[in-house]
């Protein structure tokens, strides 16, 4: 039986539970014992879906004391010689992994989107290269195999109830962390637009008047995304950028309006089912993969459609009266 | 205050063409770049420097010899001295092999602070801050968005970071590793004018494996613990778009196509 850690994030802990679907995938359903570190106190459904959880003895541990918990990743390896090791790809787990990994002394796969095997050897796949290319990594070495894996790539399909193990584990010589928090500002928890069927996203071309995307993403009952460039110009929070370093977003349709569609930027939208581009250079890359490329000012398009829109409706309402 | 800022040169990405017969990348031609959180990183060390002018900041990049204008491009820009690793036993390293002879380096050098990126635009693993905050066995802060404060005598940094549910302050004992998330306001300084042509080899350091003294064993793809099996071009199918202006007609069009669709809801 193999031997599967998932590392729970108290910030991301839904996320963290769906990384079962990892070890489903690379072992079978039966061919593996999962352990869960909830080493953050915050563990949701966990004690129903693993057969093991750790609790930190005097814990819990915040999740930037990150040198703490990869030691504490690696007393558990020590004691129970895991097969694997998955993090969530989440900004604590990007910096815990790779200080696990380095203590130890295994091979890393940052940002894992697909998992498969050959043989015995585990594949990991990752988006590389700002995602213009999949590459297909193996660990060398002794093992674990151990990656971080990119939130939302995974969906555990048919989670089997089980009822864990709790242990607290006692991790010996812990320094103190180096890192305090002195002060957190929750971010207003807005409707994810991974969630969305509809986005209508916005670029540099239509950052003097970004707002006007609200109308037109309620007209059509979507959510405002955006490229890389209004988020860093400031006029649109990070929450909503779409890309290689945003959020990797599946709608059923994706308008692109004064976006150019830099490699990192397509990365993130490569499962939409429809592409409707408005760009006033039609060679620009979006426009190619696009299904739809409507040439011109993205202003002006949104405005004529909502005027489209607008007029269609009230033609109907005026009918109905 | 020594700050060390760890500098990769990453090549243009959208510059970069696929050989489909040979199944590898087309990195002839290709423009290297400074990597751009890197850059805002240097930037920030440069700030802190104009108000801190008895700072001391030092480049370190491992790459080919071929970065060397643009690190003379940066000593010419205001740091003190640019540290380049270049062998060609490293070529294929992966983060764990280039971390440990990063590692290797900086523990022969006195220093406060470590800056970096938190990403990089070509493997993106984000993953060398803290395989290298490990073996140094130092604390560790990434995603950092400002620099509120960099005290050598009261030993801390204070950093703001944007985390994904999260804006969050924090104080980080140094020597500690910081990356930083890319800044465009936070921009390299011009080049004063009679400093374009100035001579600052002695500026610039060139080491290789000799001088590091690691076994080979532990450089390049023998010394890495992840090995790429294969790499393919994710490449989306390139469509026929219908293509379409914005007038009437256009809208019009794109109008009708939402409501066959099943956009509009009536």
């Amino acid at each position: 039986m193999k031997r599967l850690l998932v590392y729970i994030d108290e910030d991301a802990v839904e996320d963290s539970l769906e990384l079962l679907e990892v070890g489903r995938l690379i072992y079978g359903d039966k061919g593996f014992c999962s352990y869960a570190l909830a080493a953050g106190g915050r563990y949701g459904e966990a004690g129903n879906l693993f057969d093991h959880l750790f609790r930190v003895k005097n814990g819990p541990l915040p999740n930037y004391d990150t040198a703490t918990i990869a030691r504490c990743i690696e007393f558990l390896h020590r004691t129970y010689h895991f097969d694997a090791i998955v993090v969530p790809a989440t900004h604590w787990g990007r910096m815990i992994a790779p200080r696990a990994a380095m203590r130890l002394r295994t091979g890393l796969v940052a940002d894992v989107t697909g998992v498969g095997t050959d043989g015995d050897e585990v594949l990991m796949v990752r988006p590389a290269f700002s995602g213009r290319m999949l590459a297909t990594i193996v660990c060398r070495g002794g093992g674990p195999v151990m990656m971080s894996v990119r939130p939302r790539g995974f969906t555990y399909t048919e989670p089997v109830f089980k009822s864990a193990e709790f242990t607290d584990v006692d991790v010996q010589d812990i320094k103190t962390p180096g890192v305090r928090l002195i002060e957190r500002r929750e971010k207003p928890v807005a409707q994810d637009i991974r969630e969305s069927q509809v986005l209508i996203s916005g670029g540099g071309g239509v950052i003097r008047d970004f707002h006007l995307l609200e109308r037109l993403a309620e007209a059509l009952n979507g959510m405002v995304a955006a490229s890389r460039k209004v988020v860093d110009m400031g006029r649109a929070p990070r929450a909503i950028q779409v890309g290689q370093s945003g959020k990797i977003v599946s709608p059923r349709l994706y308008i692109a309006i004064g976006i150019s569609g830099s490699s990192p930027h397509v990365a993130g939208i490569r499962n939409a089912e429809y592409l409707i581009s408005v760009n006033s250079n039609r060679d620009a890359p979006i426009c190619s993969i696009s299904d739809i490329v409507v040439e011109g000012d993205g202003l002006a398009f949104v405005e004529g459609l909502l005027e489209r829109i607008e007029a269609s409706s009230n033609r109907t309402q005026g009918g109905q009266g | 205050m020594r700050i060390l800022c760890l500098l990769k040169l990453v090549p243009d990405v959208d510059q970069l063409r696929y050989n489909r017969e040979t199944n590898t990348l087309i990195r002839e031609n290709v423009r290297l770049l400074l990597n751009p959180e890197d850059a805002t990183a240097v930037a920030t060390a440069l700030g802190f420097k104009r108000d801190a002018p008895d700072s001391y900041i030092e480049t370190v990049s491992m790459a080919p010899r071929g970065a060397m204008p643009h690190l003379e491009d940066l000593v010419r820009r205001g740091i003190d001295h640019a540290t380049l690793i270049s062998d060609r036993r490293h070529a294929g390293s992966d983060t764990w092999a280039t971390s440990r002879v990063l590692a290797r380096y900086l523990e022969t050098r006195d220093f406060d602070c470590v800056f970096c990126g938190t990403h990089t635009l070509d493997g993106g693993t984000g993953q060398v801050p803290g395989q290298l905050a490990e073996a140094l066995g130092l604390p560790l802060m990434v995603g950092i968005t400002t620099l509120v404060e960099l005290d050598s005598r009261e030993g801390q940094a204070v950093v703001e970071v944007d985390g994904e549910t999260a804006l969050m302050q924090f104080s980080v004992a140094l020597p500690a590793v910081l990356g930083f998330q890319y800044n465009p306001k936070r921009k390299l300084p011009y080049i004063r004018y009679e400093d374009m042509n100035r001579d600052v080899s002695d500026r610039i350091t060139v080491l290789g494996n000799s001088e590091l003294g690691m076994d080979e064993s532990e450089l390049g793809l023998k010394g890495s613990l992840t090995q790429v099996r294969r790499v393919e071009v994710d490449g989306l199918e390139a469509k026929e778009p219908v293509l379409l202006r914005v007038d009437q007609e256009g809208i019009d069009k794109v109008y009708r196509w939402l409501e066959q669709k099943g956009f509009l809801q009536r």
